[in-house]
C-alpha cells in the first residue's frame, strides 16, 4: 500500500507541474500586461513599471538574460509615448518619431544604479546622425550609419544612478541633415540570472503562501481566503453527503425495481431535473419559497436557516444527473454473473442489493463524489453569491467583476492543487476498497 | 432472386448516420425531441438573419429599442387582447374588424414586453442565436483538439501518447468552471472569452474517449491492411479510423451542446459574457430584478426556452447513444 501511494504521489508531480504552467501562462502571458489590466488605460509608465517590478513583472518569463522595460512606452498599444510630443526637434507620427534638430529622448524613469542596460534602436534616415550617451564610465558617441532602408543600433551600457546618466540624445552632424526616423526604440534590462525569471518568482510565492493583496480591499489574499473557507463548508458540506446519500438511494431503488414504472418514473425525473438551469433554481426558489411563501430568509448569513434554501436548492440541482449515473453503474453491476449466482442461491433481493451490488458499484461512486470535492472548496459560485454567503464563491465572483487578479489566481491555483490531490484522494480509496488496483 | 436483390439495395442503401436518424425517428419522443431541435435551429438562424439585416443597415434592431411607452406589457393572450380591441373600435364596430384587430392584438406581443419596452419573443429568438452560436463555435475549437490529440496519441503511442496523455490529465485536472470564468476573465469581456474558455476546458473527455478507441483499431485486420498498402500514417488515421470512431463525435457535440448553453447562460447572467446584445443569461438577470415587481413573463419564457432547448438536447443524445453506440454508458458526459 505505501510503495502504490508513493508511485502515485511521483505521479502527481508531472501533473502538478503543467497545472501550474498553465496557470502562470493564463494569468501571466496570455492576459498581456497585468498591470495594464488592473491599472486601467489611462497611467503612466512608471506606475505601471513600479507595480510590475513589486510583483515581479518585469522579469524574463521563464528564462533569460534580457528583460523588457517600458522605458518608452505608456501602453502596450502604443509604440511611442505621448511624451515624446514634448520632446523639442522631434515630430510624433503614427508609428515613428521623425527627428529633424538635437533631441534627447524621454525615459519613464530614471534607471538604478549598478543596472546593465541595452538599447535597441531600429531607425531610417539619409542623413548623418550622432548618438550620444553618458554611463558610469563617462560619455559616449557614435556616428549613425545612413541607411536608407532600415538601420540597427544596439549598444549596452552600465548605469551610474544619476538620473541623467543612461539618456539618448541625437544630433545631426550639419545643419541641414535629412530627418532621422525612429521605428523603434526598446531599452532592455539584463538579470543577473538567467532563472530569476517571473515563473520561479511564481512558484516561489506559491511555496511561501504568498498570494499578494487584494486590488479591491488591500487585504493579504490568504486572510481573505482564510475567512470564506468556513461559509464555503458549511454550505457544500451538507449538499455534497445530502445529495450523495440521497443519488445512492435512489438509484438502488431504481435498482430494486429495474424497467417497472418507480423506476421509469424516476429516469424521467431526473432527467427534467437535469435540464433545469441552476440559475433558474436558485432564482425560482428565492421569489417562491423565501419572498412569497416566506419559508425562508431571503438573503444573508446570520443564522443556521439562512442556510436552509441554499441546501435545498443545491441538493435538487445536481440530483438529477448523479441519481441518472448511479442507476446507470448500479444496473450495470444488476446483470453481472456474481449476482446471477447470489440470486441462485437463493439470497434475497435487498442482501444482493446492499451487500453485493452496492460494494461493487463503490468504484465509480467514490469517482464520482471525490471529483466532487474541490467544489466543496470553490463553493457554489452561484449560491454564495445570491445568497449573500461571504464564502470563496462570493470572494471569487466579486473578484471577476473587479477584475481582481490576485484574488482570481489564487482561487484558481488552491482549487487546482486540491483537484490534483482529489483525484489522488480516489485512487487511494480505489485501492482501499478492491486489492486489485494495488497490484496493477 | 429478385426479392433479394431489392433487399440487399435497401440494406446497402442505408448509411449509418440515416440508421440512426431513421432509428430515433420511430421513436415517438425522440421525434419529439428532433423536432423542438429543428424548431430552435431554425429560430436561432432567422435571429441571425434579423441581426445582420439590421447590422448591415446599420439601424437599431427591434429587440434593442427602447420604448418606454410599450413597458411591462404581459404577453397578449392575458392582455385581453378582443377586448381591449372592441374598445378600440368603438360599439358600432362589425364583428370580423374586432377579430381582425384583436387577432393582430394577439401576434403583436405574443411573449410581452420587458421593463424597457421591447419585446420578449425578439429577443428570446435572439438568445437562441447566442446560445446556438457559443454550442458550435466552442465545439469548433474543442472538437478538433479531442479528435486530433486523441487520433495522434492513441495510433502512435510510446513518447507522443505521454506528452498528449499529460497533457489532457493536466487540463482536465483544473477545475473547470473557475478556470473558464479566469480564461474569459483574461480574454476580455464579451463572446471571445466564453468561446475561449468553454472551447479550452472541455476537449479532454472526447480526447480520452477517442484515444482509447484508437488503441483498440490500431491493431485491426482494416488498418493493417491499409498498412500493408503503403498508406502513411496520417493517411490511416484519417482516412480509415477517424471514421470508424466518428460516432463518438457526434455523441460528444449532442452532450456538450446543452452544457455549453448552460455555461453560456451562467456567463452572460454574470455580466462576463456577450455585451449589447441579447443573451439567455442577461434576460434571466434582467427579468430576476423585475420578477419582484411582477413581471412573471420574461423570466417564464426565458426558462421555458432554456429547459426545452437542454432537455430536448439530453434526451437525443441518449437516443443518438443508443442508436450509434448502445456500449456507451448513460451519464458519462464528456
Amino acid at each position: 500500500m505505501l510503495i502504490y501511494i508513493l508511485r502515485r504521489l511521483l505521479q502527481l508531480v508531472p501533473i502538478l507541474f503543467g497545472v501550474l504552467v498553465l496557470t502562470f501562462i493564463l494569468f501571466n502571458v496570455a492576459g498581456g500586461s497585468p498591470a495594464a489590466l488592473m491599472l486601467g488605460k489611462n497611467v503612466s509608465a512608471r506606475q505601471l513599471e513600479e507595480f510590475d517590478e513589486q510583483r515581479g513583472f518585469n522579469k524574463p518569463l521563464f528564462f533569460g538574460w534580457w528583460t523588457s522595460t517600458r522605458a518608452y512606452e505608456t501602453r502596450r498599444d502604443t509604440p511611442f509615448p505621448l511624451a515624446w510630443r514634448t520632446v523639442e526637434g522631434a515630430r510624433l507620427e503614427d508609428d515613428r518619431v521623425r527627428i529633424e534638430q538635437a533631441a534627447e529622448v524621454p525615459m519613464a524613469f530614471a534607471p538604478r544604479a549598478g543596472l546593465v542596460l541595452r538599447w535597441s534602436l531600429r531607425y531610417r534616415t539619409e542623413g548623418r546622425y550622432r548618438l550620444a550617451w553618458t554611463d558610469a564610465a563617462g560619455p559616449h558617441q557614435h556616428d549613425l550609419p545612413p541607411a536608407l532602408d532600415e538601420g540597427l543600433f544596439s549598444v549596452t551600457i552600465r548605469s551610474g544612478g544619476e538620473g541623467q546618466e543612461g539618456r539618448l540624445r541625437f544630433e545631426p552632424l550639419s545643419d541641414h541633415e535629412p530627418p532621422l526616423e525612429i521605428l523603434r526604440l526598446t531599452l532592455e534590462r539584463r538579470m543577473t540570472s538567467p532563472w530569476d525569471s517571473q515563473f520561479v518568482h511564481f512558484l516561489g510565492r506559491l511555496f511561501r503562501l504568498d498570494f499578494g493583496e487584494s486590488m479591491a480591499t488591500g487585504q493579504p489574499v490568504l486572510q481573505m481566503m482564510r475567512e470564506g473557507i468556513g461559509p464555503s463548508l458549511l454550505l457544500m458540506v451538507p449538499i455534497f453527503f445530502g445529495e450523495l446519500l440521497l443519488a445512492v438511494t435512489l438509484a438502488l431503488f431504481c435498482a430494486w425495481f429495474r424497467n417497472r414504472w418507480p423506476d421509469r418514473l424516476i429516469v424521467v425525473a431526473s432527467v427534467l431535473l437535469m435540464s433545469v438551469n441552476y440559475l433558474v433554481w436558485i432564482v425560482m426558489g428565492q421569489y417562491w419559497l423565501a419572498f412569497r411563501w416566506n419559508w425562508f430568509p431571503v438573503w444573508g448569513f446570520e443564522s443556521w436557516r439562512y442556510l436552509l434554501l441554499p441546501w435545498l436548492i443545491g441538493l435538487f440541482s445536481g440530483l438529477g444527473g448523479s441519481v441518472r449515473f448511479y442507476r446507470t453503474v448500479m444496473l450495470d453491476e444488476m446483470y453481472r454473473d456474481y449476482v446471477r449466482t447470489a440470486f441462485a442461491k437463493g439470497l434475497p433481493l435487498h442482501a444482493v442489493l446492499f451487500r453485493h451490488v452496492l460494494r461493487n458499484a463503490m468504484i465509480p461512486i467514490i469517482t464520482q463524489s471525490v471529483m466532487a470535492l474541490p467544489f466543496l472548496y470553490t463553493g457554489s459560485l452561484l449560491l454564495e453569491s445570491f445568497f449573500g454567503i461571504p464564502g470563496l464563491g462570493y470572494l471569487s465572483v466579486n473578484a471577476l467583476n473587479s477584475l481582481d487578479v490576485d484574488v482570481v489566481r489564487a482561487v484558481v491555483v488552491i482549487g487546482t492543487v486540491l483537484y490534483v490531490l482529489a483525484n489522488l484522494v480516489s485512487d487511494l480509496c480505489y485501492a482501499l476498497v478492491d486489492p486489485r488496483v494495488r497490484l496493477k | 432472386m429478385n426479392d433479394r436483390v431489392t433487399a440487399e439495395t435497401l440494406i446497402r442503401s442505408r448509411s449509418l448516420w440515416g440508421d440512426a436518424l431513421r432509428r430515433m425517428w420511430r421513436r415517438p419522443d425522440q421525434r419529439i425531441c428532433l423536432l423542438v431541435i429543428l424548431l430552435f435551429t431554425v429560430a436561432a438562424l432567422w435571429g441571425e438573419f434579423v441581426f445582420w439585416r439590421y447590422r448591415l443597415r446599420d439601424e437599431t434592431p427591434p429587440y434593442n429599442r427602447v420604448d418606454m411607452t410599450r413597458a411591462y406589457h404581459p404577453p397578449s393572450p392575458w392582455a385581453r387582447p378582443f377586448d381591449r380591441a372592441a374598445e378600440a373600435l368603438g360599439p358600432e364596430a362589425g364583428r370580423w374588424a374586432i377579430v381582425r384587430k384583436g387577432l393582430s392584438n394577439l401576434l403583436e406581443h405574443p411573449l410581452g414586453t420587458d421593463n424597457l419596452g421591447r419585446d420578449v419573443a425578439q429577443r428570446l429568438v435572439q438568445g437562441a442565436r447566442i446560445a446556438f452560436q457559443v454550442g458550435i463555435i466552442t465545439s469548433l475549437i474543442a472538437i478538433p483538439i479531442g479528435v486530433i490529440l486523441g487520433l495522434i496519441a492513441g495510433y502512435f503511442g510510446g513518447r507522443v501518447d505521454d506528452v498528449i496523455v499529460w497533457i489532457y490529465s493536466t487540463v482536465a485536472s483544473m477545475p473547470g468552471l473557475l478556470f473558464i470564468l479566469a480564461i474569459a476573465m483574461v480574454a476580455g469581456k464579451g463572446l471571445k472569452g466564453v468561446y475561449l474558455g468553454i472551447g479550452l476546458m472541455t476537449w479532454t473527455g472526447l480526447c480520452r474517449l477517442i484515444r482509447a478507441e484508437v488503441i483498440k483499431h490500431r491493431e485491426r485486420p482494416y488498418v493493417m491492411a491499409a498498412r500493408t498498402l503503403g498508406a502513411g500514417p496520417f493517411r490511416i488515421m484519417f482516412r480509415h479510423i477517424l471514421p470508424n470512431v466518428f460516432h463518438l463525435v457526434i455523441i460528444s457535440f449532442s452532450l456538450r451542446f446543452p452544457s455549453a448553453i448552460g455555461t453560456e447562460v451562467f456567463m452572460s447572467f454574470l455580466g462576463i459574457g456577450v455585451q449589447g446584445e441579447p443573451s439567455w443569461g442577461i434576460m434571466i438577470s434582467n427579468a430576476r430584478l423585475r420578477l419582484w415587481h411582477g413581471m412573471w413573463w420574461e423570466m417564464t419564457a426565458v426558462t421555458a426556452a432554456v429547459f426545452l432547448v437542454v432537455l430536448a438536447f439530453n434526451l437525443a443524445g441518449d437516443g443518438l447513444r443508443d442508436a450509434l453506440d448502445p456500449r456507451l454508458r448513460t451519464g458519462e458526459s464528456p
